[in-house]
């Protein structure tokens, strides 16, 4: 009996390993799996004793081998790995790592969202003779082992809303929360919210939830893994992957898309290699702090030990979490510091927080997000100019401070005493004059009425005062289009009968909208930056920090190179100040000709760098997508970590009582529209634009659903609340005006 | 400019397209017509298709899809196009783009910067105050603000009350509308604010712009033309006399133009009659030389019955009235003048070749649009077919037509209604009445509809307006 069991013990592990390597024919896995069919076949014919030396032979063959594979595991076996059905999932861990815990929710199936498992789970700690209770909030993707209605960890909108839901409860009581990522990425669908704009909304709020948040990744992809990745401490599995997306979806990019060829292995194996997905990447690159050893090939549901190391490591983390903000430290931060995790005793110190030390929290997860991914792109400006900048932000946050708040408001309050006195003086003055008047009421004014009137009436007036963009009723930019002798032939020409265009007349005149149906044709971002935003050169900053290739992704630095030249920009994002209609103002333009408006490394830090100086000089902050396909993903983990930092740069520009507007043109999708684009307050369409998480490509590829094709548009966008209204191009600095008086802010110069 | 010879796209329909295919031929050039399957029947089909030889006629789906007349002016040859009256005749864009594509034509016509600048109705305001030209009493750009409104609309009234008007109005105007689109009277001060509030939120929505118009509402007014024709070169114009077309149907549709403006030998007006003629052809003058006007153009005008004219807008184009202002002129004592003949030929760039002194004004004639409609009914068209067309020919009369008087002709439903221009031309107002009447006596027209039903026409209606025409 026993023999049968340790047989199928090693069958076991003998499929493991098979499904973990299965492309690739293994000489070790051939070896084994041959040693393991003699054995079977043998198994009759030979005695007990035999048999028992046998399978303890192979039994050590299996683990020598083992031991051997794990060593030359490839990124690709590591996301087998962890897509493995017998990959430990979140319940495991519930059970296994925690002393009691109560799902919240939903139970299993029966909940709003069964790939988002959350649950209030306790650590009981002995301290002398007492039994502590330490309660946390458990956060996390449930990918089960194969479940059907888990979703495979892919969480839908509500699924997230539910996770942010629980972090504020997590919030009011005071408890630590820790998250666990098992998501391939986030379920792509547009619903009430849209996938995008939930997930920008955890992100916004997670930046200030006050509590200690430990995060442990798994399977780390993209948007999902950010919803609920925001944390104080980042751990890692060491056979887990985080990444910007997933191996497939990347060489579905670098492949031919169009051709709907499936791409084969060898290109998927090494994307998932030039993305640098795994643990030792992400740790050298600083965006985890620490690594968790798993068994070898991988923890699976009987690996008690490891249950064990992640436990203390948890406890760690969330240890260290609290003590980095506690006034008070003594020895335990030593002890903790000194402490080896394998002791499998864990220094015991409370999880509650002051509110000072709430404070410093959110702020030192402020500093740790802005510090990261700083080496990832190139910063050409001089060292003088660097210099010069920091000494210039300094002077602006005190300029802003003794103009605006130190003598604005004493201006303020004087300029509104001489108001009132004025209008007394005037009362009384009135008063005095009926008295006078009184008798020679009845004697006719007359009939002639006074000069400037009748000129008024009569003659010409000064000029009408013109908008921004128009002078002398022509656009200030003309795009190229306009001056190219062709017709242009409507989209919509079928439905609304819209005859075709002629290219002078639609980009020069119209500004690029169909005069029947009002279809907006794709128009040049310099377009908008000259007609609407009044661009000047002189005013741009930070246009030394250019893209750059982080993670010497194979190929990508001649692509680089390719559409420098050809769009003559040095990322895809402009930050510049600019005046309109005398209000002064920050913009930031994401430009879809640079690698289709993609975010990286030096994009967000000059987003950031945009936030904190329309911060500094109290200005309204404009962020005009032109067209984004979401993070680069040639940068893996550097672009993806660009999410919760702009993020956390506008949150913080927001917080402070800045007015952060959003105008969406094109196509804008991906994690950029998921995080600091989709979390402002004031998000507009441009007519004819597509916003979402996922394109339509993308969406039936993962879901197997097909969409429609208006799926996107920005009526649907305004539907789901995602934007608050939409613009019509030609109409734009009007709207941009109209925003910048009425919306957000209190805390603006010109208020 | 081109020296070759020159093949004209007539891009029109209709009596027009007749007139120009005709100048066409007296100017020796070759011409090509278009026209639409509902007008296979039409004359200018006919006429082009007997005097027009190869390329002359093109068969398209509408008049107004610009890139079918550029595909038809590619095919054949075309060095020039002339648009008619209507459809592209004040469309800038359209004359933009003959002259700016890659293979550019002559646009019979004035250039599309003049057409953008006078087709603008604000914009030809502001340069007529600016000349010191006579406008109508009111706001020259949009108001957006409600008590700059308000206050203008008091001045406004006040104005009135001083000029001795018993009762003073308003207009206010959305600055984006047109056609009768958002326009409303006020004679009531105190009404004035709900109705611009109407207003402007009516245009914020129909046209996504809030200016507001205010003008002096003018009550019993006349309105009189300018014949404006120049050269080229913008620089030499002269002036086919003036008309006056204020018999109009009840949609704002001339019936009767008469030339010249008033008939101040035989009528007695309050007001100098010749003093106002002069008045308003010398400002129109001045107005196309300050603007370089390079073709034919009508300048119109409204008088007021106090004999105060106001400058309302310029046409940038041939009208259909043009017959009228050409039969009491002649240059040089030659014979009758061909405006659209002219046309053609200045806009080919050709020399003026004479000066205002040349042209002399002589007796008086009318035109009569005649149409298929019921003049008691609201002027509502009537559809069917003609079965007899005719009238008796006199040397004082002339008679355009795309109507065969041979045949049965269907009237095809999407165009306007016109079916005849008869101009009449005498030496005295009371000779004009009685040939006018001879005339329409004359005129046989019979016709049946699907019903069954007898054909209607407006003849009644021009018999009965021609007692009074000229009188004020």
């Amino acid at each position: 009996m026993d023999t049968d069991k340790r047989l199928d013990a090693l069958t076991k592990r003998l499929d493991y390993i098979k499904d973990i390597f299965k492309s690739n024919e293994n000489a070790n896995v051939t070896m084994l799996s041959s040693e393991l069919g003699e054995c079977k076949q043998s198994r009759l014919k030979n005695h007990l004793q035999d048999l028992d030396r046998a399978l303890t032979r192979l039994e050590d063959l299996f683990s020598f081998l083992e031991a051997k594979l794990e060593k030359e595991l490839t990124p690709m076996d590591r996301v087998r790995i962890v897509r493995h059905p017998q990959r430990i999932c979140l319940n495991d861990i519930l059970e296994n790592v925690y002393d009691n815990y109560t799902e919240l929710g939903g139970l299993g199936e029966n909940s709003i969202d069964p790939a988002m498992v959350i649950a209030q789970a306790c650590i009981a700690r002995r301290v002398g003779n007492k039994v502590v209770n330490q309660p946390v909030m458990v956060i996390g993707q449930e990918k089960g082992h194969g479940q059907e209605f888990r979703n495979g960890g892919s969480v839908k909108p509500w699924g997230n809303a539910k996770a942010l839901h629980y972090m504020k409860v997590a919030q009011a009581e005071g408890i630590p929360i820790h998250t666990y990522i098992f998501t391939p990425g986030s379920y792509p669908i547009e619903d009430y919210p849209g996938a995008a704009q939930q997930i920008a909304k955890n992100i916004y709020e997670m930046g200030q939830i006050n509590v200690p948040i430990v995060a442990v990744i798994s399977e780390g992809g993209s948007g999902g893994a950010e919803a609920i990745g925001l944390a104080d401490r980042r751990l890692m599995l060491s056979h887990g992957y985080y990444s910007v997306i997933s191996p497939e979806g990347a060489a579905a990019i670098e492949g031919n898309p169009r051709t709907g060829n499936r791409v084969s292995e060898a290109l998927i194996a090494s994307c998932a290699k030039k993305l640098c997905i795994t643990a030792e990447d992400n740790l050298r690159m600083g965006y985890v702090d620490r690594i968790i050893h798993e068994p070898v090939l991988g923890a699976r549901p009987h690996n008690y030990d490891f249950f064990r190391v992640l436990r203390s490591e948890v406890i760690r983390a969330t240890n260290e979490a609290c003590l980095s903000v506690k006034r008070v430290k003594f020895f335990k931060a030593m002890a903790i510091r000194r402490k080896r995790t394998q002791d499998g005793k864990e220094i015991f110190m409370r999880w509650a927080l002051s509110n000072g030390a709430r404070k410093r929290l959110t702020e030192k997860r402020h500093s740790k997000f802005r510090e990261l991914s700083t080496s990832a792109y190139m910063d050409n400006r001089s060292l003088m100019l660097k210099l010069g900048t920091a000494l210039q932000s300094t002077a602006w946050s005190t300029k802003s401070w003794l103009l605006y708040d130190l003598i604005g408001r004493g201006a303020r309050a004087a300029k509104q005493g001489v108001e009132g006195i004025q209008a007394e003086v005037l009362q009384v003055k009135e008063k005095a004059c009926s008295l006078i008047k009184k008798d020679n009421d009845s004697d006719p004014v007359g009939n002639n009425i006074s000069r400037e009137a009748r000129d008024k009436i009569l003659c010409l007036s000064s000029p009408a005062q013109q908008g921004a963009c128009l002078e002398d009723g022509t656009w200030k930019y003309r795009s190229p289009q306009s001056i190219i002798d062709r017709t242009f032939s409507c989209p919509n020409s079928a439905e609304e009968g819209c005859l075709d265009l002629w290219g002078p007349d639609l980009f020069g005149d119209f500004g690029g909208v169909c005069i029947t149906c009002g279809h907006h044709f794709r128009m040049e971002y310099q377009w908008y930056l000259y007609n609407v935003f009044n661009y000047a050169d002189g005013f741009e900053f930070n246009s030394g920090i250019e893209a750059a290739n982080p993670l010497d992704y194979e190929g990508f630095d001649l692509k680089l190179d390719e559409v420098r030249k050809k769009t003559g920009l040095r990322s895809s994002c402009i930050t510049f100040e600019t005046r309109m209609d005398g209000i002064n103002a920050v913009v930031i333009c994401i430009a879809a000709p640079f690698r289709g408006g993609s975010i990286g490394a030096a994009e967000g830090e000059k987003i950031i760098r945009a936030a904190e100086r329309a911060q500094r000089k109290q200005l309204p902050l404009i962020a005009y997508v032109h067209g984004t396909a979401g993070i680069r993903i040639q940068e893996g983990t550097h672009g993806v970590l660009q999410m919760p930092r702009c993020t956390m740069a506008v949150r913080r520009y927001m917080d402070a009582g800045g007015l952060y507007l959003v105008v969406y043109d094109t196509n804008s999708y991906g994690g950029t529209v998921a995080s600091f684009l989709g979390c402002s307050p004031y998000q507009f369409g441009i007519r004819s634009s597509s916003i979402g998480f996922a394109g339509p490509r993308v969406i039936t590829e993962t879901t197997g659903i097909k969409v429609p094709p208006n799926y996107h548009n920005a009526w649907k966008a305004l539907a789901r609340g995602h934007i608050q209204g939409i613009w019509d191009r030609r109409e734009m600095s009007k709207n941009v005006q109209q925003s910048l008086l009425t919306m957000g802010g209190r805390n603006l110069y010109y208020r | 400019m081109y020296s070759g010879e020159h093949r004209v796209l007539i891009a029109n329909r209709g009596e027009i397209a007749i007139r120009i295919a005709r100048a066409c031929i007296e100017l020796n050039l070759s011409f090509s017509c278009v026209y639409t399957e509902a007008d296979r029947h039409s004359g200018h089909v006919r006429f082009a298709r007997e005097n027009g030889g190869s390329k002359s006629l093109y068969c398209i789906s509408s008049y107004s899809d610009a890139n079918e007349i550029f595909s038809v002016a590619d095919s054949c040859g075309a060095t020039a196009i002339h648009p008619g009256y209507g459809f592209f005749a004040e469309d800038f864009r359209f004359a933009r783009r003959v002259a700016e594509r890659e293979k550019p034509l002559i646009f019979i016509g004035p250039s599309w910067w003049i057409i953008r600048e006078l087709g603008d109705k604000i914009n030809t305001k502001r340069l007529a105050r600016s000349l010191g030209v006579p406008t109508i009493p009111g706001s020259d750009k949009p108001i957006y603000n409600e008590l700059e409104a308000v206050e203008f609309a008091d001045s406004l009234f006040a104005f009135q009350k001083e000029q001795g008007f018993k009762a003073s109005a308003i207009m206010v105007k959305a600055s984006a509308g047109g056609g009768g689109m958002g326009i409303e009277e006020v004679t009531d001060p105190d009404e004035f604010r709900s109705v611009f509030r109407r207003i402007r939120n009516y245009s914020k929505r129909q046209f996504n712009d809030e200016g507001v118009l205010i003008e002096q509402r003018i009550y019993g007014f006349n309105h009189l033309e300018v014949q404006i024709v120049s050269e080229r070169s913008g620089q030499k114009h002269v002036h086919f006399g003036t008309r006056n077309c204020s018999i109009q149907s009840s949609g704002n549709q001339k019936r009767i133009e008469v030339a010249p403006g008033f008939a101040s030998e035989d009528i007695h007006y309050i007001f100098n009659a010749t003093s106002v003629l002069d008045c308003i052809t010398s400002h129109s003058l001045s107005m196309a030389q300050e603007v370089s006007y390079d073709n034919v153009g009508t300048w119109e005008w409204i008088v007021t019955p106090r004999g105060e004219p106001f400058l309302m807008e310029v046409n940038t184009r041939i009208q259909v009235e043009n017959g009228v202002s050409a039969a009491i002129s002649s240059i040089s004592g030659q014979g009758k003048v061909d405006i659209v003949r002219e046309q053609l030929r200045l806009g080919l760039g050709a020399d003026i070749g004479y000066s205002q002194h040349d042209i002399s004004l002589n007796g008086l004639a009318l035109e009569y649009r005649i149409i298929a409609e019921n003049p008691d009914r609201n002027f509502a068209p009537w559809v069917g077919t003609i079965e007899r067309f005719g009238w008796v020919a006199e040397d004082w009369l002339e008679v355009f037509t795309q109507v065969p008087t041979d045949c049965e002709y269907e009237i095809p439903t999407e165009f306007d209604p016109n079916l005849a221009l008869a101009i009449v031309h005498g030496d005295s107002l009371e000779q004009v009445r009685k040939r006018g009447i001879e005339f329409l006596d004359g005129l046989e027209l019979r016709g049946v509809d699907r019903a069954g039903l007898q054909l209607q026409s407006n003849i009644s209606y021009l018999k009965e307006k021609t007692s009074i025409i000229l009188e004020f």
